[in-house]
């Protein structure tokens, strides 16, 4: 399934920019933002309805815009041959997927499904990369949570590594 | 009979013949191998009469004096807690018929012996270890029948070794309060003090004469002497806190180096009471034994638990444990020293490794008292207070009405007693659970009923596979409920979390079932569960009914999952790392492998949750599940009798430190 249309795309721009400002505000992204900075992101921004089973980003292809979960539940998952994929996380509301679109060659690492329905902001790839050249406040803010995310993601993949709850043989 | 005696040399085969006649066997110092060892003795002339010893690290050696004076050996190699906690001693015979499951204690009368030759030390570590055996809520009832049975007759030493170091620590060289008769060796006889009514009627017979003052002055020298040859070695004063303070000394992998962790030192220390038991069967195994057998601190596997985890695996983490146990936890657990400076464990350590040099090096009295790594110590609130009667672990039978299979590997059983004891049980207690040639590990109790209990149990070898392969009707023996549980009370009126990863539910449900019979007494309640995949989930059927109730907030995640699972996936901090709520109104209690714990307890002190507010049950190697055995021992405190339920600030840093 492609990228779902948005919804949300008013013909007053303007208002939309509004209403995507305070949704991010609500958000673990961009309640800290200084305001200044928060517009600049949502007006890069546009929040879409992602139906159940929506593909929003696929492993191996371009990812075009970075996600951010506003409601319902993504998982990104690893493929395996045979079609057996493993969801490797879930992601859900205030955190991202599709950070590879910050990050040339932009290139999915997971693909992410929408396995409930869910709504997120989509940040234009293109767009974001370009205005984090050339906005250092926004650079610094944008990449500062993502690297957040992208840390919490590794610390637990970590744990995830250790296998805690594997069976165990007994010592006595 | 009480005052001051004299027995001339000629006449000691009297005191031997008196101590027979009260049917006492006759334990006392004579030679074997080269060595001085405590052994039955026939009659004087096995006394190692015109001997001395030199000590040094890792040396021993007998040498003749040329006088006939019997007790110049300084102190045997082996100590007197052969006799009172024998290196092997049958505990329980078990038989399977059919279903039918009968677990009986061995019970043996102990024998009635008089030890002779007792220096002061020794006598000190005979009480140490006698308070560490009557400690808890069931002791080592062996060791206190033996001690009871044991009359004490003790000998001042009229020589220190140079491994001696009893004035350090309190104990000697003078013979301090507890013997029967006290002995002091002039090369013309001995003073002979009596120190209870037993010793009394030992000597009363004998009709000895009155001690002369020059007597008793010359005994006095004697023994004043030594303490003078010795000094002070080892400063004792605030020893316990430099210890503490010193757990990540550069000198534990130094000395570890040097160790072959043989456990000569353990084995020969006159307190160390680490035991292990081991388990026989026939072939078919109907029919088994359980027998308790020395273990130390020094052995590999001495802190394994399932899954190959192992809390001490690297000999410094072993010395460690040894000498801050000795030195500064004993304290906490049994109020006193662990080590009474008799000095074996330097002689007969095969590298040489002195104690005090050791001690010198890591604690020295110069040392500042940095923090410590536990706030507070248990001493007073748990284990010093001697007890006089000492209940035998109890077995009792249940008979397995259903099981229910949670996942591949792990089953529910429902079991029927009504034994009061397990019916009583508060939720977070445990119970050693036993089959008749089978170990019997600890299982956490998973549901309380009215007629029984629930137990779930995963199979991860030979005994818990046979656990989970029962069918209704086939008995078991539990001994409990043990350990201390959830404080639930503590959480009145708080908002309640409760974190379980995997096989954690299971001890978490008890809790559980008591918030929700009660639920007007608590604010909100969340639960966070985390598994490994969706098939490693317990309690499914539960868990969903739970998750409809609009008063209880659940959410599950499983470490990994395939694309049918449409859940949560991550780690179970995952969960609530974002969560909204007061943290200064919850009380929090996490369930899990250890690793997922400190991740959790992290998370939640980041949420404002109060490190005393946040209980978790810490696994260990839980054997006698008492507090006698000694494997299940971190820091201060007995996992199984001190916890296993504690609090992140009870623990403080010694949760989640390596090696302890």
């Amino acid at each position: 399934m492609a990228l779902p249309s948005d919804r949300t795309r008013a013909d007053d721009g303007s208002m939309e920019t509004s209403a995507l400002t305070a949704l991010l505000g609500d958000t673990w992204f961009g309640a800290d933002l200084p305001a200044g900075t928060r517009a600049r992101v949502a007006a890069l921004g546009r929040l879409v309805d992602l139906p159940e089973g929506s593909v929003v980003v696929r492993e191996g292809l371009p990812c075009r815009a970075l996600g951010l979960v506003v409601s319902g539940r993504v998982a990104l998952r690893l493929g395996l041959p045979g079609g057996q994929d493993r969801t490797i996380l879930t992601v859900e509301a205030g955190d991202v997927f599709g950070w590879s679109a910050v990050l040339p060659p932009a290139i999915s690492t997971s693909t992410g499904i929408a396995v409930a329905p869910s709504r997120a902001i989509l940040f234009d790839g293109e767009a974001l990369r370009a205005a984090l050249v050339v906005d250092c406040e926004l650079a610094a803010a944008v990449y500062e949570r993502l690297l957040v995310s992208v840390a919490r993601r590794l610390t637990a993949t970590r744990i995830q590594l250790l296998d805690l709850y594997r069976p165990a043989t007994e010592p006595w | 009979m009480p005052g001051r005696w004299f027995l001339p040399r000629a006449e000691m085969d009297r005191l031997f013949g008196a101590l027979a006649a009260d049917g006492r066997r006759i334990i006392g110092p004579t030679i074997a191998d080269g060595a001085v060892v405590y052994d039955e003795l026939r009659g004087p002339q096995d006394l190692p009469m015109g001997r001395t010893a030199q000590t040094a690290p890792g040396r021993y050696r007998l040498s003749e004096t040329g006088a006939s004076r019997a007790f110049d050996y300084g102190v045997a190699l082996t100590a007197w807690k052969r006799f009172t906690h024998p290196p092997l001693v049958p505990l329980t015979r078990s038989r399977r018929d059919g279903d039918l499951v009968t677990i009986e204690p061995v019970i043996e009368a102990p024998p009635k012996l008089a030890f002779v030759g007792v220096r002061g030390c020794e006598l000190a570590a005979l009480r140490i270890q006698e308070r560490a055996m009557r400690a808890g809520p069931a002791g080592d009832p062996d060791h206190v029948a033996r001690r009871d049975a044991s009359l004490v007759v003790a000998v001042e030493c009229a020589q220190a070794m140079s491994t001696c170091f009893c004035t350090s620590m309190g104990t000697g060289p003078e013979v301090g309060d507890g013997a029967d008769l006290v002995l002091a060796e002039l090369d013309e006889g001995y003073v002979v003090t009596v120190g209870s009514p037993a010793g009394g009627a030992i000597v009363e017979p004998l009709a000895l004469r009155p001690a002369l003052p020059s007597e008793i002055d010359r005994a006095g020298e004697q023994v004043a002497a030594v303490r003078a040859s010795m000094g002070d070695p080892v400063p004792a004063d605030g020893l316990p806190e430099r210890l503490r303070a010193a757990l990540d000394h550069p000198r534990w992998a130094e000395v570890a180096d040097r160790c072959l962790a043989c456990a000569n030192c353990t084995l020969v220390c006159p307190t160390c009471f680490c035991t292990s038991v081991g388990v026989a069967s026939d072939l078919d195994g109907i029919e088994g034994t359980t027998e308790r057998r020395w273990d130390s601190c020094f052995s590999l596997g001495f802190g394994r638990v399932a899954g190959d985890a192992n809390f001490r695996p690297k000999v410094a983490d072993r010395y460690r444990q040894w000498l801050t146990h000795k030195f500064s936890t004993w304290w906490d657990q049994f109020g006193s020293s662990g080590c009474v400076g008799c000095g074996r464990c330097i002689a007969w350590c095969p590298v040489g490794i002195d104690v005090r040099e050791e001690l010198a090096a890591i604690a020295p009295a110069t040392a500042p008292v940095g923090p410590i790594p536990w706030p507070a110590s248990p001493a007073g609130g748990r284990a010093p207070e001697a007890r006089p009667i000492v209940a035998p672990a109890r077995h009792v039978t249940a008979t397995l009405q259903s099981t229910e299979p949670e996942t591949a590997d792990t089953v529910t059983l429902r079991l029927a007693t009504n034994d009061a004891a397990l019916l009583a049980a508060r939720p977070g207690q445990f119970v050693m659970v036993e089959l008749p040639a089978f170990a019997a590990p600890p299982i956490s109790i998973s549901r309380i009923r009215p007629d029984g209990l629930d137990l779930t149990i995963r199979s991860a070898g030979a005994a818990t596979a046979a656990m989970t392969g029962l069918q209704p009707g086939a008995q078991i023996a539990l001994r409990g409920p043990l350990g201390r549980g959830w404080p639930i009370e503590a959480a009145s009126c708080q908002d309640i979390v409760i974190v379980a990863g995997g096989i954690g539910l299971a001890p978490l449900r008890p809790l559980l079932d008591a918030v929700l019979a009660d639920r007007p007494r608590f604010g909100a309640v969340r639960l966070y569960l985390g598994a490994r995949s969706p098939r490693d989930r317990l309690f499914v059927a539960e868990i969903n009914a739970l998750a409809g109730r609009a008063d209880l907030e659940v959410a599950e995640i499983v470490d990994r999952a395939g694309p049918e699972w449409l859940g949560r996936v991550g780690i179970v901090t995952q969960l609530f790392d974002q969560a909204t709520w007061d943290g200064s109104r919850v009380t929090a209690f996490v369930c899990g492998p250890e690793r997922m714990m400190r991740a959790t307890a992290a998370t939640l002190e980041r949420l404002g949750v109060d490190s005393a507010a946040t209980w978790l049950t810490l696994e260990r190697n839980m054997a006698c599940g008492v507090g006698t055995c000694g494997h299940c021992q971190l820091g201060p405190f007995f996992v199984c009798r001190d916890g296993p339920v504690f609090s992140v600030a009870e623990l403080g840093t010694a949760f989640g430190r390596e090696g302890l």
